[in-house]
């Protein structure tokens, strides 16, 4: 009776636990967010200071980075989690270095956004950019959702937007070039603008390896570097281990 | 209505044992026969017993033979009461239907969170707002799904008289949230949409900016053509006075166009204003000086610095605060009126406040001299000049300093303008460095 209690304190305690880890990992998430939408922001309105306080903010980013890390380490060491609670913790500080990553690829579109507010505007105000970083933010959002929930569904669908980014992201730098050839006096800001358009381009395959992680987490099966015919077949397979 | 169940059994223990006695007393063997009669009633009542269990876990209708059995009134009592229940289970689930009906009616986004901010119920406008899915996210804590920093923040302060406005999950919304905790430390959390205002209040503010900066250059050049015809040695003596009231509107119409454009700056700007520490007291002592220094003025104007504290903020927009309301004293303050301005500080912050004995502002307009273009008593305030704007641009340079303005007035005897700056803008000049260096950690 006595034994059975002491088990089961702690192991609502370990569940307090994971829950809070899950809490600041998608807080930081929501960093993360709000990071690249002012970033981005910054770069369509030209606006320089917003620009210098987004790249001030990302070592919050950092900070809770390290935060979390250690929070993982510490639940390792002192719980050893085996199977579904070791993956969630695996998953976590893989995810936690993607949204890191992320964070510095918007403090460099806000350091590109300063340097472009200082040059000439170009007359469609950066629409394609817009719409590509559109789609990154939907695409990190839905990672990040799938992430809260679980749901190894919507991270399987969130992992065919990214073919859609690329296909943007080629388009722009295809165009960049093309304005290049054209007008010499313009490549200093075309590059510029390539630059952010690879840091969104870079945000969207970090968003992908999240909902890799969800699908790890929610099925313990990678599917890390497949195409997405074979992550269907992968997930369609019976699992050895059960569902556990 | 079935007979009770004493007298049911009253009258069947009754037959029993006068059945028992006849036999016995007649065959002999009294006690064996009230025996049997007693172990037949007790096998009786047991069977009826276990009837009324089967009859209540099966769950079907009343038997025929249960019905006047000895436990007749039993039966008929628990079919009243499941009818009864079923008859208020009705009532709750139509009613429940009609709240979830008008709930999801509703415009504004509502959610319920348990004690540990956990998602327990919320309707559709709240999982439109948010994105949220309802069958899904109950349970989840808020935090994980609406996700932006300053709501995180929000929630995890104890205090939520206020609003938050943040923007929402999908792209170009503008949310407005509160939070509003109630019994059993549950919280109800308010979505409002406010995007088709805030697309409103831009349009409004970009037109406002753009026409002044168009009327800007259209006016500079009717002002330099005017002030060549008025230096125009030939010009007709007939044309002198309407070439000079033509100058002096024209200057009239370049302020206001400069008042609009700082005006709609200052409203642009979302942030609050910079940290750069200010010299109130000298840019006061300034202004004093140049009040001084001209020729119409109340015979008396005096400054009485208290504190040499300094605010932070924007040298630009906190001497623009200064002088509108300098200048509007000495607008309406007659020549043998007196003008006290006084800079001090408390534990509330730092103050300035200006006394006049001008002509005063009625108490129910008092509310609206801060709008744009208001003025109290239309022909007498354009006679003395001024836009009509200094005082909007005082507020709003006051409210990106988290300060407030604050007006007392009497009509005929004079008013107060009370500018407050917060305790967390003020700087002593002593500390100037120690709080760089502070800020460093």
């Amino acid at each position: 009776m006595d034994t059975s209690d002491f088990g089961h304190h702690i192991s609502s305690r370990f569940n307090e636990d994971l829950d809070r880890l899950r809490n600041s990992v998608l807080a930081m998430g929501g960093l993360v967010e709000s990071q690249l939408q002012r970033a981005v922001e910054a770069v369509v309105r030209g606006d320089s200071e917003l620009g210098l306080a987004v790249a001030r903010d990302d070592q919050r980013v950092d900070r809770m980075e390290i935060e979390i890390d250690q929070a993982c380490s510490r639940i390792i060491a002192t719980r050893q989690p085996a199977a579904g609670d070791l993956r969630l913790i695996m998953a976590i500080i893989k995810a936690i270095t993607d949204l890191e990553r992320i964070g510095d690829e918007a403090e460099k579109i806000a350091t590109l956004a300063t340097r472009l507010a200082t040059m000439e505007r170009p007359a469609d105000r950066y629409r394609e950019l817009a719409s590509l970083a559109a789609q990154v933010q939907e695409m990190l959002r839905a990672a990040l959702d799938a992430l809260a929930r679980l749901d190894a569904k919507a991270a399987v669908q969130t992992l065919a937007m990214d073919e859609q980014v690329d296909r943007e992201y080629d388009s722009i730098t295809r165009q960049c070039i093309t304005f290049m050839m054209e007008d010499p006096r313009t490549i200093g800001r075309v590059m510029n603008v390539t630059w952010v358009a690879r840091s969104l381009e870079r945000i969207g395959d970090h968003a992908k390896n999240i909902c890799e992680y969800v699908v790890y987490m929610v099925h313990g099966r990678d599917v890390r570097h497949l195409d997405q015919a074979r992550v269907a077949r992968e997930l369609a397979r019976p699992t050895a281990e059960g569902q556990g | 209505m079935a007979p009770g169940v004493l007298s049911a059994l009253g009258w069947r223990v009754a037959l029993v044992f006068l059945a028992a006695l006849f036999l016995g007393l007649t065959l002999g063997g009294l006690a064996w026969w009230l025996f049997a009669g007693a172990l037949g009633l007790f096998l009786y009542l047991a069977y009826a017993a276990w009837g009324l269990e089967q009859w209540l876990r099966t769950g079907k209708r009343r038997s025929e033979a249960a019905a006047d059995g000895v436990l007749a009134a039993v039966y008929a009592d628990i079919v009243q009461l499941k009818q009864r229940a079923r008859r208020r289970k009705k009532r709750f689930n139509r009613l429940l239907r009609e709240v979830r009906d008008s709930t999801d009616a509703m415009h504004d986004g509502g959610v319920i969170l348990n004690a540990d901010m956990e998602i327990t119920w919320l309707n559709d406008a709240a999982s439109r707002l948010l994105g949220l899915d309802r069958s899904r996210d109950q349970g989840q804590h808020i935090t994980n799904l609406v996700r932006h920093p300053d709501f995180v923040a929000y929630i995890e302060q104890a205090e939520f008289s206020e609003k938050l406005k943040m923007p929402g999950p999908r792209r170009n919304t503008h949310l407005s949230v509160q939070l509003i905790p109630y019994g059993n430390q549950q919280k109800l959390l308010i979505v409002q949409d406010f995007t088709r205002e805030v697309r409103l209040e831009h349009m409004r503010r970009d037109f406002v900016a753009n026409v002044s900066h168009e009327l800007r250059s259209p006016l500079t050049v009717i002002a330099g053509y005017l002030e060549s015809l008025g230096d125009e040695n030939s010009l007709d003596e007939v044309w002198r006075e309407p070439v000079t009231e033509m100058q002096r509107q024209v200057a009239r119409m370049n302020s206001i166009v400069h008042d609009l454009i700082t005006l709609s700056r200052l409203e642009a700007a979302e942030r609050p204003a910079g940290q750069e520490p200010v010299d109130v007291p000298g840019m006061l002592g300034q202004l004093h000086r140049d009040a001084l220094a001209r020729r119409e003025r109340p015979g008396e104007l005096e400054l009485r610095l208290e504190t040499p504290a300094l605010v932070r903020g924007e040298e630009q927009e906190l001497h623009s605060v200064f002088s509108n309301l300098l200048n509007n004293a000495l607008r309406f303050t007659p020549a043998d009126g007196r003008i006290e301005c006084r800079w001090w500080q408390d534990e509330r912050g730092l103050h300035f406040s200006l006394t006049d004995t001008g002509i005063g502002i009625p108490e129910a307009l008092i509310p609206r001299v801060t709008e744009r273009f208001f003025r109290v008593d239309s022909g007498r305030a354009r006679e003395v000049g001024g836009t009509g704007l200094g005082l909007a641009i005082v507020k709003h340079a006051l409210l990106r300093h988290g300060g407030q303005l604050e007006i007392q007035s009497r009509p005929g005897e004079g008013s107060t303008f009370t500018c407050h700056f917060p305790p967390s803008r003020v700087v002593l000049p002593a500390d100037e460095v120690v709080q760089d260096a502070g800020e460093a950690h």
